[in-house]
């Protein structure tokens, strides 16, 4: 019995054990979380078994990413759980609609034909939904990111980077399709020049990162990537010497102890959660890091590693890891060209991201005010992820070649 | 396999390094920053135990309380007993000011976070921790109280210790300060010019004067070849740099043992000459200079100067404790201390013992030999130096009765007009108790005359209440 439940070819089992034990702490540990925690836990297991369940049964792909995926949400889930329990209820009914879209969004891009041909929807549509972040923007944590419509609030740039993934595919498919490279070029910096102007500069960053994977790959021209690496220097450099903030991002990263008080407490308070946890953590509920500002979000790798530990900390960064290997093995799988790309280019923007927060939090490199995908706080985030990896899925699979048919 | 397929691996092995690297860097912070990083005192997690964790009593090597805390509704109030006198050593613990002294150094101890996960586990099932460890110090509360009272009224340090074991039995700077009041007089004292948070005994650097002889003597004694009796015509002229004897007096015809004895910097002089800065910078570092001196307090290294090719008469006044050099007492002590123990230089330490509530020792510190600054036999022909010191030469006042006694004395020129007066030596010579390094800052007088009656005294009292 236990050797058929902790059964590598049941890895879902694992998750679940997991989850068990964590929830099982955290009832212990903590009075008057009593019957909401056991309505939650059985709650996120059911999610994570059924969907994993019916992705065996619909999808010939793929079965790692998403299983890595619901491991990664459930950390994250029990984290958010731990430092507020009413957002870690909202987190699940996230996780929720989170898997609804990651359905949809497989369903409706497995059935659409020639998702290829349409470069010019991509922009016009990624540069609407920047201009109506510019005018209805909100401001929050210092960047105009984000919309609200009603009750709900979200951030656009989570769309447009599903729409920049596949503007990219698409150009590289058809390179006729924009009359120079310059005005491809011209166009992707628009994108990076507005999150620059809405002063995101970590999503700037992975916009960036993942137009030079894709450059690299796919681009014939090859001194064009030089060209753009050397105009990256440029203005990394130019933007620290004229931009204020991106300025303050660097000096609290060389030395944040000199502004402990004011702009180095984030970051501060974030080494001494890390440094506290040491290898095995302090243990779910018994560390302190509810004394970080915005943990929840942003600086859940930090929370993780003071009450898992170190060990914890690797584990997801080794989580990604696998990720990226997945998802560069379905990218190598892809026949058709366009998925290959999308596939390569998504992979790119997750593993990306958590690479970037994940560093950021421990000091590696300045700090981007990022979420990290699948564990921090957020629906925004957590559900444009799922559509990512729902796309991700439908690259996983074998498609119909229609390119070959109609050449032949 | 195809070029994209080629350039992706690539692109994979780039981010996987990316990933690995986060996996290094996390755990080059956790095994080498971290523990520094978690003692600072914007870290909150250091004041939420104290909510409910009794701190733990800091008590002298005879279970004197110096240091306790009690409760009273719910808040903590921390009371050390004797006003100034463990300033430096005990330090303070305030929310507001942070902690310093053993107060900061232990603080994980006297609060009772264990770093052992298994015995952590255990406490956590047992119930919540309500009491911190005890420290059962080396220090003997009568000894401290005297060496206070001795240098009353100066500026300097006194460093008091075993030279067998590094026990330190006592230590004092002046000026010093009132942890128990200081909450009101925190702008006094920091903005006082005569800086008493500073632990001098610890971080204060002085020119040692002669009593660095000892060193430049050690490496005169290790190095055979080297000329040991010179002409003393009271000064003697190094490449233009006229280096004097105290009152210019001559000492005619001197050996290595009557150099020291009357502290013939003539002599001392053409030694450094001889030697050359290598081989003396080398025997300076054996006794810890330039060095970190593992302490359970904040400690400053003392100054070798690091320099190629010092000039002639740099060097002469450098191998006389003049010049560049700079030096703390505590490292003083130790100096006395090793020639005292054989050559053999102990770790010193305060804290003998961490013992829990409920009187289990939880960890004891044990003797460690911490340099070996020459053989058996140079550190023998030292101390028959130090002792003829006492008994004929500058460390006449030193003299105890019935117990021999060898010492150095030094009086170091400075920056300001007045001298550093200076006495390192150890008691009984033939079976050293207590070793100890006085400084007596500008003091302007000899080290003869005002720093070697005080040692005296100590010393006495030592050997009488440690009996």
């Amino acid at each position: 019995m236990i050797k058929k439940v902790l059964s590598y070819k049941m890895p879902q089992n694992l998750i679940f054990l997991v989850n068990v034990m964590a929830l099982l702490l955290l009832y212990f540990y903590k009075d008057g979380f009593d019957k909401f925690i056991l309505t939650s836990g059985i709650l996120l297991t059911f999610i994570i078994y059924i969907s994993n369940f019916m992705l065996l049964k619909t999808s010939s792909g793929d079965h790692y990413i998403f299983l890595i995926m619901t491991m990664l949400v459930s950390i994250g889930i029990i984290m958010i759980y731990r430092i507020n329990p009413s957002y870690g209820f909202r987190q699940i009914t996230w996780f929720g609609i989170g898997i609804i879209t990651f359905f949809l969004f497989y369903t409706v891009t497995k059935n659409i034909r020639g998702l290829e041909k349409w470069t010019k929807v991509y922009v016009v549509l990624s540069m609407a939904l920047f201009l109506s972040t510019l005018i209805f923007g909100v401001r929050i944590k210092g960047a105009i990111n984000w919309i609200k419509i009603g009750g709900l609030s979200f951030q656009p740039a989570e769309i447009i980077k599903i729409l920049f993934v596949f503007f990219l595919a698409s150009y590289y498919v058809d390179r006729e399709k924009m009359n120079h490279p310059y005005i491809f070029l011209g166009v992707v910096y628009g994108y990076i020049g507005f999150l620059f102007i809405q002063r995101d500069l970590g999503t700037a960053m992975i916009f960036y990162f993942v137009f030079i994977t894709i450059l690299y790959v796919f681009e014939e021209e090859r001194k064009l990537i030089y060209y753009n690496l050397g105009g990256a220097v440029i203005i990394g450099v130019l933007s620290y010497f004229l931009v204020n903030h991106v300025r303050v991002r660097v000096i609290t990263w060389i030395d944040p102890w000199r502004y402990i008080d004011n702009k180095g407490y984030q970051i501060t308070q974030s080494l001494f959660a890390i440094g506290s946890g040491g290898f095995f953590g302090t243990g779910i509920g018994l560390g302190h890091p509810e004394f970080i500002p915005e943990v929840h979000t942003d600086f859940i790798f930090s929370a993780i590693c003071e009450e898992m530990g170190i060990f914890g900390g690797i584990g997801v960064i080794l989580l990604f890891l696998i990720f990226l290997y997945r998802g560069f093995k379905i990218a190598l799988n892809q026949q058709h060209q366009f998925f290959k790309i999308v596939a390569i280019g998504m992979t790119a923007m997750l593993g990306f991201q958590a690479f970037i927060i994940i560093a950021g939090v421990i000091k590696m490199i300045p700090l981007t005010g990022v979420t990290l995908p699948f564990v921090s706080y957020g629906g925004s985030s957590l559900v444009s992820s799922f559509a990512a990896l729902g796309i991700l899925q439908v690259a996983s699979e074998d498609i119909y070649l229609e390119q070959e048919e109609e050449n032949g | 396999m195809d070029k994209f397929s080629r350039r992706m691996i690539k692109v994979l092995i780039v981010y996987s390094t990316l990933f690995i690297s986060l996996v290094v860097y996390l755990s080059y912070f956790e095994i080498f920053q971290a523990e520094q990083v978690v003692n600072n005192n914007y870290n909150k997690r250091q004041w939420v135990n104290e909510e409910y964790v009794l701190r733990g009593i800091i008590a002298d090597r005879n279970g004197k309380t110096l240091a306790s805390s009690r409760k009273i509704d719910n808040k903590q109030i921390r009371t050390y007993k004797f006003d100034k006198l463990y300033s430096h050593i005990i330090g303070y613990s305030f929310k507001e000011y942070g902690k310093a002294g053993l107060e900061s150094s232990y603080n994980k101890e006297l609060l009772n976070n264990n770093e052992n996960p298994i015995r952590e586990i255990t406490e956590k099932i047992t119930g919540p921790k309500e009491e911190g460890n005890n420290l059962i110090l080396a220090i003997d509360h009568d000894l401290q109280s005297y060496t206070q009272k001795r240098l009353k009224g100066k500026k300097g340090a006194i460093v008091l210790m075993n030279p067998k074991n590094g026990e330190i039995y006592a230590m004092v700077s002046k000026p010093d300060f009132d942890p128990s009041t200081m909450k009101d007089k925190w702008a006094e004292i920091t903005e006082d010019k005569n800086s008493p948070l500073l632990n001098r005994a610890t971080m204060g650097l002085y020119t040692p004067g002669s009593i660095f002889k000892i060193i430049t003597a050690t490496s005169a004694l290790e190095n055979e070849y080297i000329e040991k009796t010179f002409q003393c015509e009271g000064s003697i002229n190094i490449n233009g740099y006229v280096l004097k004897d105290y009152k210019g007096t001559a000492h005619g015809k001197v050996d290595l043992k009557k150099a020291l004895i009357v502290s013939c910097n003539v002599a001392f002089g053409q030694i450094g000459l001889d030697l050359g800065e290598d081989k003396l910078k080398n025997t300076a570092e054996k006794y810890m200079l330039n060095k970190i001196i593992p302490f359970e307090l904040l400690t400053k290294n003392s100054v070798f100067p690091h320099k190629r090719n010092m000039s002639r008469p740099e060097l002469a006044a450098t191998a006389i404790g003049q010049g560049k050099i700079l030096v703390t007492p505590l490292n003083m002590a130790m100096v006395a201390s090793a020639i005292a123990n054989d050559g053999k230089m102990m770790k010193p330490f305060l804290v003998k013992e961490v013992i829990n509530p409920k009187g289990r020792t939880i960890h004891t510190n044990l003797p460690q030999t911490l340099s070996t600054v020459s053989s058996k036999n140079i550190a023998e022909a030292i101390k028959e130096m130090m002792i003829d010191v006492v008994k004929l030469g500058t460390g006449k006042n030193a003299r105890i009765k019935n117990v021999k006694v060898a010492g150095k004395t030094g009086t170091a020129e400075n920056d300001t007009e007045k001298e550093h007066a200076w006495f390192i030596g150890f008691a009984p010579a033939d079976d050293p108790k207590v070793a100890i390094a006085v400084v007596l800052e500008n003091e302007g007088s000899t080290g003869g005359k005002s720093a070697a009656p005080i040692a005296r005294d100590i010393m006495a009292a030592a050997l009488n209440i440690l009996k």
